[in-house]
Formats: structure tokens, sequence, C-alpha cells
């Protein structure tokens, strides 16, 4: 029997414990606050001076000191998970701000899964939601909104490199969309990959993201991109994820065709948008097709009976 | 004790590593000799991508384990089924040897904290812990492989210790042990107890696997990295345990600053050095210790497959 084991008459009960010791050590004033917040006192009443009464110490840590060592691995553990979802975010706020929000974010929205994976989920959320007010005279997108896109596309990213794919299936070449018949072409169908996800900026992020995202402790960040309503289609190409610049016309198109839409209904869409006449919109939508195909965003192709 | 088979019937797979992503490129280039690999379960249970791809490979070609962080056996929150049922799915489709996780809960009131935290050791305790691991046990279809955690803290509600609680828990729930001898080097300094009091108070018919990593020494306790080279007095451990089992399937866990894989798999192929009759192939030296660390160091899991893109 280890010395610093005794026995205690009646013990407390196990969940009671465990909601004592959580409250405590994803405290974030640290673990002698954490012992005196009112969720830990409404669990176990003791305050940090008679906390060996849960928690005993060892002969070189108090039992304060050795709390912290789970306070301490909450934080940064989670902390370096969600750097490494939010890489460009990161990078682009700094370490000191990037943790700020990261904390806040923690607190707000805890993790409820068994997965890391899921940890992130509503980061670009949480940093709407705590955005400074707008000041009077404000107008068009602002420095809040950069960093939400920025959040949404990083997260969209990670949602199509893990997620569903297209690796093992059948897809729709060029070819084939060259031998369907002109006349049952408007009732057709287009089947897109599961993995192919379209996001729409208020900033051109393409560039910015990549190069904050690769950018190394020692070099200087890329500066933020002006403002500008800005299309990508985020899809996944032999398990890397790729990234494509899409025109406003291309977007809907394609959202349209994702949502199930047959491509005359999605044309119609699109022509309402197009700043060309019909016959020049039909020759880009012949490249647009063809560069899609081959970008592996359709699987297959269903035609009416 | 029982009468079970040594490590519960389960094969002696040799000396494996975990597998992390960083390694993959080397991995499928150039297939190397490992005799198995072991999985971090939840960065394959859900996915569609290029880790579970990888993994379907390597399952073609090497014996998996499937090793878990978010089981929570020791939590006073209800199982989480829908995991559970994953777990099975997964096991089913890369033919996992067996499945383990850790003695311990990561969190309650529906929040995992992400770590693996102890639990108070006690009558109250053991009783929830075997209820618990027979109905995961029902709904795995196979006995489950449990580990000793890394540990900072102890209860004063507490009425026995580790290897009592572990023991008297393998028994009654009837499953089978991972032994992490750096786990219990590791507790045994930061909780003042002689290690091999553990090593040697274990069932060791029971013990189905073995964990061997590095720690930090940060001069009043240790905190489990596994981001170094594992040091002499575990390899003492380790030797005492290989003597006591007769030999179990024996895994390397690295998770922060990884080396390349070769350094890797050359560090869990000194463990022949220390089973009797085996030579070692390689004339690297043991660590003999590691000077303390003042720098925060944070204890694992952390496991996160960052994403490739273009």
């Amino acid at each position: 029997m280890n010395d610093s084991i005794r026995k205690l008459d009646p013990q407390r009960p196990l969940d009671t414990v465990q909601r004592w010791m959580q409250s405590v050590i994803m405290h974030p004033a640290g673990i002698a606050a954490g012992i005196d917040s009112p969720a830990a006192q409404g669990e176990i009443d003791v305050g940090s001076e008679q906390v060996e009464e849960v928690i005993t110490r060892s002969k070189a840590l108090t039992s304060i000191e050795r709390l912290e060592v789970y306070g301490n691995a909450y934080c940064a553990r989670l902390l370096e998970c969600l750097r490494t979802v939010y890489p460009a975010l990161a990078n682009t706020l700094g370490e000191e701000l990037f943790n700020e929000f990261a904390v806040g974010y923690l607190q707000e929205y805890p993790s409820h899964s068994y997965t890391l994976e899921h940890l992130g989920t509503h980061f670009a959320k949480y940093l709407d939601e705590t955005r400074p007010a707008e000041e009077p005279g404000d107008e068009g997108p602002s420095w809040p909104d950069f960093l939400v896109d920025l959040a949404r596309l990083e997260w969209m990213v990670g949602e199509v490199f893990d997620g569903p794919g297209a690796e093992s299936g059948p897809l729709l070449d060029a070819e084939q969309l060259r031998d369907v018949a002109p006349a049952v072409w408007p009732s057709a169908r287009l089947k897109t990959v599961p993995c192919l996800q379209l996001i729409s900026t208020r900033f051109p992020l393409s560039d910015f993201y990549m190069a904050a995202r690769n950018k190394r402790d020692s070099e200087e960040g890329p500066a933020p991109p002006a403002p500008r309503d800005s299309y990508q289609a985020i899809t996944r190409i032999n398990f890397v994820v790729r990234r494509f610049d899409l025109s406003r016309v291309q977007y809907e198109l394609l959202a349209a065709l994702i949502d199930g839409e047959t491509v005359g209904e999605a044309l119609m869409c699109a022509a309402k948008l197009a700043e060309c006449d019909d016959e020049q919109l039909a020759q880009n939508l012949q490249s647009w097709f063809a560069a899609w195909s081959s970008a592996q965003f359709f699987q297959a192709i269903e035609l009416p009976r | 004790m029982t009468d079970a088979p040594p490590r519960l019937g389960y094969p002696n797979l040799g000396l494996g590593v975990g597998l992390r992503a960083q390694h993959f490129p080397y991995i499928l280039e150039h297939w190397p000799e490992v005799d198995w690999f072991e999985i971090i379960s939840e960065n394959y249970i859900d996915s569609g991508g290029r880790p579970r791809h990888v993994l379907d490979q390597l399952a073609e070609r090497y014996p998996i384990v499937m090793h878990g962080v978010s089981m929570s056996i020791g939590s006073s929150d209800p199982l989480n089924f829908e995991y559970l049922r994953k777990l099975k799915k997964l096991a089913d489709e890369i033919g996992a040897r067996w499945i383990s996780d850790h003695v311990c809960w990561t969190g309650v009131a529906g929040i995992n904290t992400h770590d693996l935290l102890p639990i108070p050791y006690n009558e109250e305790t053991l009783a929830h812990v075997v209820s618990r691991i027979r109905t995961v046990q029902d709904v795995l279809e196979r006995r489950l492989v449990l580990e000793d955690p890394s540990s900072y803290v102890t209860f004063a509600d507490s009425t026995m210790n580790e290897w009592e609680f572990v023991s008297r828990m393998a028994e009654e729930a009837d499953c089978g042990l991972l032994l992490d001898v750096n786990n219990v080097y590791v507790s045994s300094v930061n909780h003042d107890f002689d290690p091999v009091d553990y090593v040697e108070g274990v069932p060791h018919e029971r013990v189905v696997q073995c964990h061997l990593a590095g720690h930090t020494n940060c001069t009043t306790h240790l905190i489990d990295t596994h981001d170094k080279h594992v040091i002499d007095p575990v390899w003492d451990l380790y030797r005492l345990m290989h003597a006591l089992t007769g030999g179990v399937s024996t895994l390397l866990e690295w998770d922060a600053n990884i080396p390349n894989f070769p350094v890797v798999h050359a560090e869990v192929l000194k463990a022949r050095r220390f089973m009797d009759g085996l030579p070692a192939e390689d004339d690297l030296p043991v660590e003999a210790g590691e000077a303390p660390t003042e720098k925060t160091t944070v204890p694992h899991p952390i496991h996160l497959v960052a994403p490739e893109v273009q």
C-alpha cells in the first residue's frame, strides 16, 4: 500500500470526484481558481488549503502542483490541435492572439466528441459571435470578416481531406460528357463527387491561404488581400486536397448541380448571372465542364428515361 | 489467479511500432520489416481519406492492433455505444488482432478533455469499471486489453494501489492488460512507489502487450511525453516484465519530435537485448537517462492528422 493512499469513510461518489476534477483542471484561470469556482465548490466544498482532502500530495509536489500538470496539459494539448487544424489562421494572428481566441473558444465550445477531428467544428462561428461591434461608418468587409472566412476555408479543407471521397469509384471523364446527346443534356443530372464542396468568401483567400499556411516562424507573413467576393471549389484528388478558383457564375452553376438540379435548371441559374451572350456562355460551358471533369468533380451522369 | 493461457491466447506479435502519419510516405515506399503496427483508433474509425487508405494497405501486409484514447472506461458518464460499434466495425474490416484502451476517464458531463485521467482506486470504482468492461466486451465480441496510464495525481478516496486495482479488474472482468513499463516508471516517480512491485504484482498471464516510450524529467516529477528514447530504468522494467510474462507483443510509442522511421524502429529493436536467447542486432547504446528540463511539456496523447493540400 502506498503511503499516500489512505481510506476515508465515506468515499465520495465517482461522478462527484470526476465533475470536481474536470471543473478544476479546465478552469482558464488556473487550478486554485478552479478549486474556488462555483462549479467545483458545488461538487466538493474544499478550498485550496484543504485540497489534500481530495488529491493527496507527493513527496515532491503539493496537491495543487500535481493538478497543474493536468490543467496545463488540457490547454496546451487542445491549442496544439487547433493550430494543426487552423495553421493559416494561427500564422496570421500570431501565437499570442491565436491562443487567446482558442482559449476562449474552448471555454465556450469544449469538446463533446470522441475524436479531436471535431474539436474545431465551431471555431469560425465562435469568431463571428465574439467579433467586436461595428463602429458607425464602417463599410464593407472588415478584419473580423477576413478571419471568419479564413477559418471557414481551413475547416472545409480538413473536412474534404478526411471525409468521404471518390478515389475508389468510377469517375465521369470529358469523353463521356461529350457523348451525351444535346437533346437530353438539359434534363440530365450530374452526380458530383462526395468530397466536392464550394465556399464563397468576402476576400480572395486562395493565394493568401497557402502562403500563410506554409509560413515559417522566421518569415514575414503574407499581406492580407483587399476585400473582393471570391469563390472556390474544394475537392480531393488521390487523397490530396485541391482548390479551384471559380467565378460567381461557375459557383452558382456548380452549387445547383450539387443540389441535384438538372443541367438545364443549373444553366438557367448561371445564365441570369452571366455577363455575356448565350453563344459566349455556351462556349464557356464547354471549356468549364471539360476542366471540371478533368478535375474529377463528377462521378456519373443520370440521363432521362 | 486464473489458469488463463499466456496473453489470454492472443499471439506474441514481436516488436512493433506505433503508426504515425509522418511515417506514411516512408512505409509505403520501403515496406520496412516491422513485426506489426499499432494504430490510434480514433484517427481511423471515421476516416474516408488518406489515413484509412494507408491503413488498408498496411493491413494487407502487417498485423494491426487498435489502440484507443476515448473509451473512457472509468468515466461515470454512460458508455458511447456509437463509438464502440465503430471500433468493432473497423476491427472487423482490418482484421485487428485486438483492441486496447486505457484504465482512465477522459471526461464527464458529456465533455471530452482528451486526456487520460486517473480514477480513485477503491471497491466502488472497481465494480464500476469491471461492469463497463464486461459491457464493452459484449459489444466488441472480444476481450478488451487495458493499459495502465501515466498519472500525476492520487486520490484521498483510493483504498488500494494501482497494480492491485488493475489486477483485480483484469481477473474480475476477464480482460487483458497492456503493461506500459514507461508509464509504470513515470507513475512510480510521481507517486513514490517501487515500480518493481508494480511489474511483479500484476497477473502476468493476462499481460497481452507491452508499451515502451520516452518521458521528460521535470526534476520534481516525470511527464509522459513520448518524445525521447527509452531510458535504462525503463529497460530494466522491460527485462523484468519479459522474464515474468515469457514475452509479449512489444510496441514503441513516439508522438512528439518524431524522428525518421528507421530511428523509431531501431529503438524498439533494442528490446532484443533484453530477451533471453535473442541477440541484439545493433550496438546502439541504451539511454542512461535524461537531464532534467524546465520547459513546459505536454503529456500525450495528441493525435491529429494534418491535411495534405495543394
